[in-house]
């Protein structure tokens, strides 16, 4: 039987009179790439903060690892297993590149010293090592979209949710951020994944869902959503990028 | 950590001997506590504002709550001095706990606003409550601990002294621990830090506790030391203030800052209060006495500390945004 990780079933969000997520659902097997796309105002990143508990639920159920998560705070969630990266990326700015990973290795470890271990293994792996000790703040773009992907891997969660990791970036540094996302997910973890780049959400993903609007367009395997016409329609022939 | 801890404890070694070389003088002696007695608050209140970024403008409660609850337990019962401390921080954090579980659910200006709130609610309580001696305050005649002359100002300067060495360590100590870089992560962004597992609200709480403690403390030491408080001594919102400034001044987040600040503002506050400067521009020949200068020095320079302490903070935030101690570290 096929293992489902994070069911979410009829989800509504509601700010005043406006609808962001209308009665959505959808599920995310264990170990899939799961791609979250749609145009701007689609409610993906919306979607996102009520998962990870930044906004509590209009109605509906969001059921990660056999737990609820509706009234669960974010560091609960955290601690559940779900990480979560940020579109717009928020680095601890006055700390150092090392200390912002070991602020996620330290839901672990209490030990400090154990914590930069951790921390310093994550950042070999996005390739970081050479900035350990510079000020977080400091770093240029496409390295402070590493150093969010190195912070929430430091978490060593089952599930990472990926809020645009290659927005910004460009096509070398795109692929590598691919690569690491490959690689996590090879290890056992699950990926969610919303990005506004066709290419990259075709070429990593195993299953796609479509937002517009808030409500759901349409799911499918990436070539199914490529093909559909509704799809098409509304995001790809949009005067998109594609 | 550890060449922290020893520079520490060279400064104390060093702080320790000058009521001896000084010898007795009770007035730079009260000074020197004045300053260290500042220094522990700043220190403490860096614990809070520094680490977790949260401005408490209500540090005066805590300070009160010592004060009151060791004057109240001696006054009454007369036990060990200690005990009167030990009441104290238990006051102070029980004061903290329920601060913090109301206020912390606001974020950024709120929770300084929120904090001003609860440091009144403690004054105008402290002010029309009868075991607390309303507006009178509370006089303690007589107090011993282990024979040790209290009537002379040394104890105090080394209780002082101890107090502050206590907080520069646990400030040391919470710089190289997990609830220290959490702190530190919940000062620089609150989303990512609660995203990163980290409970807001608990840690925020754990360092005010910390921060009202050793508050607190100071301000056992000083009832004891001072053998009368009111309100309006140790519970002022001008008290809050003066603890804020001294750690902005000397350098919001260091270790030294606070202390610096301390070593400054306090000397000038008192030149200014006991009028100084207005003394050496008569004695100067600079201004005349009876001229409208010279009384308008007389009269109102002693309550111009207040005054200066704002024009320094002005300038401070405009030319020096981290402090004299970022300053330094400019120049290095």
């Amino acid at each position: 039987m096929i293992q489902h990780l994070l069911y979410i079933k009829r989800l509504n969000k509601h700010f005043g009179g406006n609808v962001a997520v209308a009665d959505v659902s959808f599920s995310v097997e264990e170990k899939q790439i799961f791609g979250l796309i749609g145009p701007n105002g689609a409610g993906k990143t919306t979607l996102f903060n009520c998962i990870t508990g930044f906004y509590p639920v209009t109605s509906g159920d969001i059921i990660f690892d056999n737990q609820r998560l509706n009234k669960r705070r974010p560091d609960e969630i955290c601690h559940l297993g779900m990480a979560r990266t940020w579109q717009r990326v928020k680095p601890l700015g006055s700390l150092t590149v090392l200390e912002n990973v070991m602020i996620g290795a330290f839901s672990i470890t209490s030990a400090v010293g154990e914590a930069e271990k951790m921390a310093i293994e994550q950042l070999n792996i996005v390739g970081l090592s050479d900035y350990a000790t510079k000020p977080a703040g400091s770093l240029p773009i496409g390295l402070k979209k590493k150093l969010e992907l190195a912070r929430v891997l430091a978490t060593h969660p089952k599930m990472l949710l990926l809020d645009e990791i290659c927005g910004g970036l460009n096509h070398t540094e795109t692929d590598t951020i691919l690569d690491i996302i490959r690689s996590v997910r090879n290890k056992g973890t699950t990926i969610v994944f919303i990005e506004h780049d066709m290419k990259a959400v075709t070429s990593i993903c195993d299953r796609i869902v479509v937002l517009n609007s808030g409500e759901k367009l349409a799911e499918g395997t990436p070539e199914e959503i490529t093909n559909n016409p509704d799809v098409i329609a509304a995001y790809l022939g949009g005067g998109h990028h594609a | 950590m550890k060449k922290q801890l020893t520079i520490i404890a060279i400064v104390a070694a060093a702080a320790a001997l000058l009521p001896i070389i000084i010898g007795e003088n009770p007035y730079i002696t009260g000074i020197m506590i004045s300053m260290l007695m500042m220094a522990a608050l700043a220190s403490a209140w860096n614990i809070l504002g520094g680490f977790a970024g949260q401005y408490s403008f209500g540090h005066a409660a805590y300070f009160g709550a010592g004060a009151y609850t060791t004057m109240i337990v001696l006054s009454r019962l007369n036990p060990n001095p200690l005990f009167g401390i030990v009441a104290g921080i238990i006051v102070a954090c029980i004061i903290a706990l329920v601060t913090g579980s109301i206020v912390f659910r606001l974020r950024g200006h709120y929770f300084g606003l929120a904090s001003i709130a609860v440091a009144e609610i403690v004054r105008l309580s402290t002010l029309n409550f009868e075991f607390t001696g309303g507006a009178q305050g509370i006089l303690l005649s007589d107090v011993s601990l282990w024979g040790i002359d209290l009537n002379s100002k040394n104890p105090f300067y080394y209780g002082m002294l101890l107090l502050l060495v206590v907080t520069l360590s646990i400030t040391v100590w919470l710089g190289k621990s997990k609830t220290g870089y959490y702190l530190q992560a919940i000062r620089e962004d609150q989303d990512a830090a609660a995203s990163l597992g980290i409970n807001l609200a608990f840690y925020k709480k754990k360092a005010l506790l910390i921060s009202a403690a050793l508050t607190s403390v100071a301000g056992s030491l000083y009832a004891v030391y001072i053998r009368f408080i009111d309100t309006s001594a140790v519970l002022d919102l001008r008290l809050s203030i003066e603890i804020i400034l001294t750690a902005i001044i000397g350098g919001v987040g260091t270790l030294w800052g606070p202390v610096i600040g301390a070593l400054l503002l306090v000397p000038l506050a008192e030149v200014l209060r006991s009028n100084v400067l207005g003394d050496l521009l008569v004695k100067l020949g600079l201004v005349s006495e009876t001229s409208g200068i010279g009384i308008f020095l007389k009269e109102n320079l002693a309550h111009a500390h207040v005054l200066a302490y704002g024009i320094i903070t002005v300038l401070c935030i405009l030319y020096l945004p981290k402090g004299i101690l970022g300053l330094f570290r400019r120049v290095k």
